[in-house]
């Protein structure tokens, strides 16, 4: 009876706490997923970009590199890692349409860069930035909400809602939409498959910047958490359909639910592992995520 | 497909017993590397024997991208799994390298089975995004599994199978022993129905399963193949370096091999993979002191290499317009 009375107070704040930080996982996922579905690249310099753009929010707004305001250092990081996704993009455009492995190498190799660019610049050093939010709590129904807790689920809401409306409703939406699903169709259809994919390239920029700023406050931010972030944001891909934005923002929810109670009841020193067989267990169960939609093949 | 028309036109040469000038180049080099510790010594015959095992390491991920068109970013598990194999098999059992060798093939091809069966049916990126998550999770399983494996601080290894040999010497040339066994056999597949069947099923996927090739077994076997030749650089790694940690298997580390694999241009050949190998060990090593810009060199030679690999084949895609008009 104890042992079910714990288990009915226990579980509300993990599934609150879970699904605050799978919201952050969701916002990775959808990054990975807008570059996946446009482009057909998976882009590994993803999470290193994110954490680059955290470690530029730092340096500007602490005095390392500049001595902003936390808002102008945002803007200013944004900024030029808009010029890096734009850059990063360039780089590899020769070979997007032609191969998708060496395309994927190829983002391998810009995340090695932009990885040895933040231990260039920022050493090993392990690094607190907490937001500019003032702070709060309060309990309901048994769950602590915090501050932190609602400038997430806020500002997730807002970008998602942001981004689900410019896909839905825009002219730009509607390219995006018409290159993922027949490339070869939209070209002969006049669209430039190039800002297409510029754009989802950055708006995946800018999606990894605010969910680097908003998961740095729950942890910390160093040049190696970066890698682990990113697999949270893989495997909320994996688990939505690495085809289906929806996919991505739920999957991310589950992933951070499923990972809090992992580490509550199991054990919290093997995430990495219990993400591994999440991603496998996934991809055999429901090859092509859990949102997949069902569809007939013809022979 | 240009592998296949590689591979059917190197069987033809060899049937014919045509001299191949790149057969003697690799025989050079294999001279030139076994007459140099009677130059050489010390430090550089030390980094030379790392750079051996590193080869190793870049030649199966090689062989995963020229057979089966995949990417694997999760090779220093297999790698681990050949490293912590021959250090256990000290510790707990006194044996050396030339017994437990054998039991890292064996661990590096049940590993690459158990690990290539889920994802058989699916697309490459799916895999590669696995292999990240196995990276990923090799080094808490490492630190966290402390009795066998001693956590952070790792094991050593000091046996070595010859004991009135020099150390140094032995473990050079049992390193580059290891190395040449892992070519040849690497010919000989190119060569033989099984390596002919794996490029097929590469290539034309539906006629190699009218042949009764499948996909998914051919991507399984193919996997095993490479995770057992990690593993063998793994064992070479430990038997070289003499110890095993936690830090040397990293996503990084990972990641690094893969480049080693892309510098040699995907190459099966000795001297393909020494270069991966060198491009690995001595990097790292002449520019110690600029530590922090390898992974943006290496970074950068990964993707100038992608690049002038596509500008070549973009090239000769050209010429051949030009010579059929």
């Amino acid at each position: 009876m104890t042992v079910l009375s714990g288990f009915a107070s226990d579980l509300p704040p993990l599934l609150w706490s879970g699904a605050v930080s799978g919201c952050l996982y969701g916002l990775g996922a959808l990054g990975l997923v807008m570059t996946y579905k446009s482009s057909r690249v998976v882009n590994f310099a993803h999470g290193n970009l994110a954490g680059l753009a955290a470690f530029l929010v730092y340096g500007f707004s602490n005095g390392a590199l500049l001595n902003l305001s936390w808002g102008n250092a945002v803007l200013f990081s944004a900024v030029l890692i808009a010029l890096i996704a734009t850059l990063s993009y360039a780089l590899i455009s020769p070979i997007v349409f032609k191969s998708d492995l060496a395309s994927t190498i190829a983002t391998l190799g810009i995340g090695l860069m932009l990885q040895g660019l933040i231990q260039l610049l920022f050493g090993a050093d392990i690094v607190n930035l907490d937001l500019p939010v003032p702070r709060f709590g309060f309990s309901l129904a048994g769950v602590r909400v915090s501050s932190y807790d609602l400038t997430v689920l806020v500002v997730t809401l807002l970008i998602v809602g942001a981004l689900f409306f410019v896909i839905d409703r825009t002219r730009l939406g509607i390219a995006f939409r018409a290159v993922s699903t027949n490339p070869f169709a939209s070209r002969v259809c006049g669209l430039n498959l190039r800002s297409v994919h510029l754009f989802a390239w950055l708006s995946s920029a800018v999606l990894g910047l605010v969910a680097a700023l908003l998961i740095v406050p729950t942890t910390f931010l160093s040049s190696t958490t970066m890698s682990s972030f990113m697999l949270q944001a893989f495997t909320a891909a994996v688990v939505g359909g690495f085809n289906s934005l929806p996919g991505a923002a739920v999957g991310g929810v589950l992933v951070g639910i499923a990972m809090n109670l992992f580490a509550f009841y199991v054990s919290p020193e093997f995430m990495n592992t219990f993400l591994l067989a999440v991603i496998l267990l996934t991809l055999n169960l429901f090859p092509g995520g859990l949102l997949e939609k069902v569809s007939g093949g013809r022979v | 497909m240009s592998d296949m028309a590689q591979a059917t036109k190197r069987l033809r040469l060899a049937r014919g017993g045509l001299l191949d000038l790149r057969n003697l180049g690799a025989a050079a080099l294999l001279c030139l590397l076994l007459a140099l510790p009677f130059v050489v010594g010390g430090f550089l015959l030390y980094t030379l024997t790392l750079c051996f095992a590193n080869a190793l390491g870049a030649l199966s991920v090689s062989l995963l991208v020229r057979y089966s068109g995949e990417v694997s970013i999760g090779h220093s598990f297999f790698v681990a799994l050949g490293a912590y194999a021959v250090a256990i098999m000290e510790k707990q059992f006194g044996l050396s390298l030339l017994l437990s060798l054998p039991v890292a093939v064996l661990l590096g091809i049940a590993g690459g089975i158990i690990f290539a069966y889920p994802s058989r049916r699916l697309s490459g990126i799916y895999l590669a995004v696995s292999t990240m998550a196995l990276a990923l999770a090799l080094p808490e399983i490492l630190v966290h599994s402390e009795k066998v494996t001693g956590g952070f601080e790792g094991l050593y290894v000091t046996l070595v199978p010859l004991p009135s040999v020099a150390k140094e010497l032995q473990r050079y040339y049992i390193a580059l022993a290891i190395l040449v066994v892992a070519c040849l056999a690497l010919a000989q597949l190119r060569g033989s129905r099984q390596g002919l069947a794996l490029l097929m099923a590469r290539a034309h996927p539906s006629a190699a399963e009218a042949f009764g090739i499948t996909r998914g077994w051919a991507r399984v076997s193919v996997f095993a193949i490479s995770a057992a030749l990690a593993s063998v650089g793994g064992a070479v790694m430990a038997f070289a370096s003499s110890t095993v940690s936690p830090n040397s298997f990293t996503l990084w580390s990972s990641i690094f091999l893969l480049v080693g694999s892309v510098v040699s241009l995907n190459r099966l050949t000795l001297p393909a993979g020494i270069i991966g190998g060198a491009f690995l060990t001595l990097v790292p090593n002449y520019l110690a002191s600029a530590g922090d810009w390898v992974p943006i060199l290496y970074g950068a030679a990964l993707v100038a290499v992608t690049l002038c690999v596509n500008c070549a084949s973009d090239i000769r895609l050209l010429l051949a317009r030009r010579e059929r008009p």
